[in-house]
């Protein structure tokens, strides 16, 4: 990782206009904002490939935010930036408005900061009992015991965890377990920046839709910035506000979902699953229904079906709930 | 972690490339044992030289062949630097003397028939096994070269079976190490400092989860295996059949050539009293 150093700053001082795909409000410093990143693997070498390619990007405070694309296009690379894993070959990452190396020494305070739940995280677990596991990070920050276990426990009510289960050995646990104990671990130090790598891989639909709405919850509760890394837009969808979508080692674009979920052929463009129901709703289109072409879930499709046929809305729950409505562009 | 690769297949079109991975074997053998029969100045020369002549041969970059030299070079420095200063040589003035410290020129001598040897040792093996032959057929040599003490109920098939496995899981044991460092280090683990004590209390974090993966990897291939129909080496018939070639054969024997050649120029330097003969092997 040394040897990248070298050509940080040059490339920081080119001061051409960034333009960013999704712009922030006037006067809100994005939490997360990355200008100029390039990356690549094997540098130098005949085996080299560019992983990430000028990333201009910005990440916004208290949203939940879905990074979607094909395997293989950058997403875990540059995820691993914003915590300081890697080091970006050229360009900024920024964290609340400050670059997150200014101080190459105190990366491990980014660490603490921009909480990170890397693929698979179920191997990870070492610890003699889950509570022991969950309290690995806040121990590293040096906390009083009191506070650990104060977050702890917090952490695994979010996930839901059952008591019963944080005095038990992590390997006795299932892999779904395992799973919410690890992202617990990560929760438990209160980041500011919550980044969750495929965090529903290899589980099954019932599974997914726990630890989502989770996590969902996890972020509307703290106010915590949420950053989703995945590649089923169904999810995307459903759990976040802004979504990015990555192609080629690039952003291809970025914004609020109804804006990117708006341009299904584009998704479709280059190789994206889009959501079933936009699907479903450009078929129908196709077929000359007049509908809203900027459906996206289940539940604003049910809507507008009923709508068109001239049929009561039909209400399964009596507040609606938060997704709701919210799916229509 | 990349740099524990110390030896790997490098994918080329030479000779050496092409040979029966069984001939490789025996050759690697036999010019570790050459680099041992060297005994004077000419025949290290001539050892020297058969190095160069090898890697020109294997097509194997210079740089690469050079990069798995760096791992060994302070083994290098330092049996070079014992050598120069503990060679003594009653008969002869020394070169330079300081306190108890004395150097003679044949202790100079003896240091670089050292480095010479060492570095063909390094290059016979590296270009013979590691670099041109794939970990496949070299264990598929050694199985088919140990054969005969199976005769004697050695299990070769299991031992074979179980260094391909152990050689194919390397890199991936190398990643999962960089994935799970990774991921502790992002719950704040700090590997770098600290007291020793306080860095191997680090490393648990990391080695737990490795054992954890490792056995259940090692769990799973027994099923997989199972799951094929495995059942050891019995009445196994081979994909690749291993088939010595014309080359194969001018191979050993200019292998055997250079080891006579080794051996006369030994003979003669013994006989006519070349300067700087080896005293100690």
């Amino acid at each position: 990782m040394k040897k990248r150093r070298k050509n940080v700053t040059e490339t920081v001082a080119d001061t051409t206009p960034v333009t960013y795909m999704n712009p922030v409000p006037e006067g809100e410093i994005p939490m997360l904002r990355l200008t100029h990143v390039n990356y690549r693997y094997s540098a130098g070498t005949p085996f080299e490939v560019k992983a990430l390619d000028d990333i201009n990007l910005n990440i916004r405070r208290g949203r939940i935010t879905g990074l979607i694309g094909h395997t293989g296009c950058g997403k875990s690379t540059l995820v691993q930036l914003f915590n300081g894993l890697n080091r970006a070959e050229s360009g900024t990452v920024e964290l609340d408005g400050e670059d997150i190396w200014k101080e190459p020494k105190e990366i491990g305070k980014i660490r603490f900061r921009v909480g990170l739940v890397m693929q698979y995280p179920e191997y990870q677990l070492f610890e003699e009992t889950v509570r022991a596991d969950i309290g690995f990070g806040p121990k590293n920050m040096k906390l009083s015991p009191e506070e650990i276990e104060e977050r702890v426990n917090e952490a695994a009510a979010f996930v839901g965890l059952t008591p019963d289960l944080m005095d038990r050995s992590p390997f006795d646990l299932s892999g779904g377990q395992k799973r919410r104990v690890a992202i617990a671990g990560i929760m438990a130090m209160r980041p500011q920046v919550l980044v969750l790598d495929e965090p529903a891989a290899g589980l099954d639909p019932q599974g997914r839709h726990s630890i989502f709405s989770g996590i969902r919850d996890y972020g509307r509760r703290t106010g915590c910035t949420v950053i989703i890394v995945s590649h089923s837009m169904e999810d995307m969808a459903q759990y976040c506000d802004d979504v990015v979508v990555m192609a080629h080692s690039k952003v291809l674009m970025a914004g609020g979902r109804d804006s990117v979920f708006i341009r299904a052929d584009e998704l479709e463009g280059v190789g994206l699953d889009i959501p079933l129901v936009t699907k479903l709703t450009i078929l129908l289109r196709e077929g000359g229904m007049k509908i809203d072409p900027g459906l996206y879930t289940v539940d604003a499709m049910e809507d507008a079906l009923c709508e068109a046929f001239g049929l009561p809305l039909y209400c399964d729950s009596p507040d609606g709930g938060p997704e709701k409505g919210g799916g229509r562009a | 972690m990349k740099s524990i690769s110390l030896g790997q297949y490098y994918p080329a079109d030479s000779v050496i490339h092409r040979m029966d991975p069984r001939v490789k074997v025996i050759c690697a053998v036999a010019y570790i044992v050459a680099s041992f029969l060297c005994k004077n100045f000419f025949s290290f020369m001539l050892l020297l030289v058969s190095a160069i002549i090898l890697v020109l041969i294997s097509r194997i970059p210079l740089r690469i062949v050079l990069g798995s030299m760096k791992a060994l070079i302070f083994i290098m420095a330092f049996t070079a630097v014992i050598n120069i200063f503990w060679i003594t040589d009653p008969g002869a003035e020394p070169l330079f003397s300081w306190w108890i410290i004395k150097v003679y020129t044949k202790g100079l001598y003896h240091a670089l028939f050292i480095l010479v040897r060492i570095v063909a040792m390094i290059i016979g093996t590296s270009i013979f096994l590691t670099y041109t032959t794939s970990p496949i057929a070299l264990t598929d040599a050694i199985e088919r070269l140990l054969y005969p003490l199976s005769l004697l109920h050695v299990p070769v098939h299991t031992f074979a079976m179980m260094m391909t496995i152990a050689l194919r899981f390397i890199p991936t044991i190398v990643d999962e190490t960089d994935k799970i460092m990774s991921a502790q280090k992002a719950r704040g683990a700090d590997f770098t400092t600290g007291s020793l004590s306080d860095r191997v209390k680090a490393l648990i974090p990391v080695i737990v989860p490795l054992f954890a993966s490792a056995f259940r990897r090692a769990d799973e291939l027994a099923t997989a295996m199972e799951c094929r129909c495995y059942h050891g080496g019995e009445g196994r018939t081979r994909l690749r059949v291993l088939k010595l070639h014309a080359r194969d054969f001018v191979v050993l024997a200019v292998m055997a050539a250079f080891i006579a050649g080794v051996v006369l120029i030994n003979i003669c330097g013994a006989r006519n009293g070349w300067l700087y003969t080896m005293t100690i092997a």
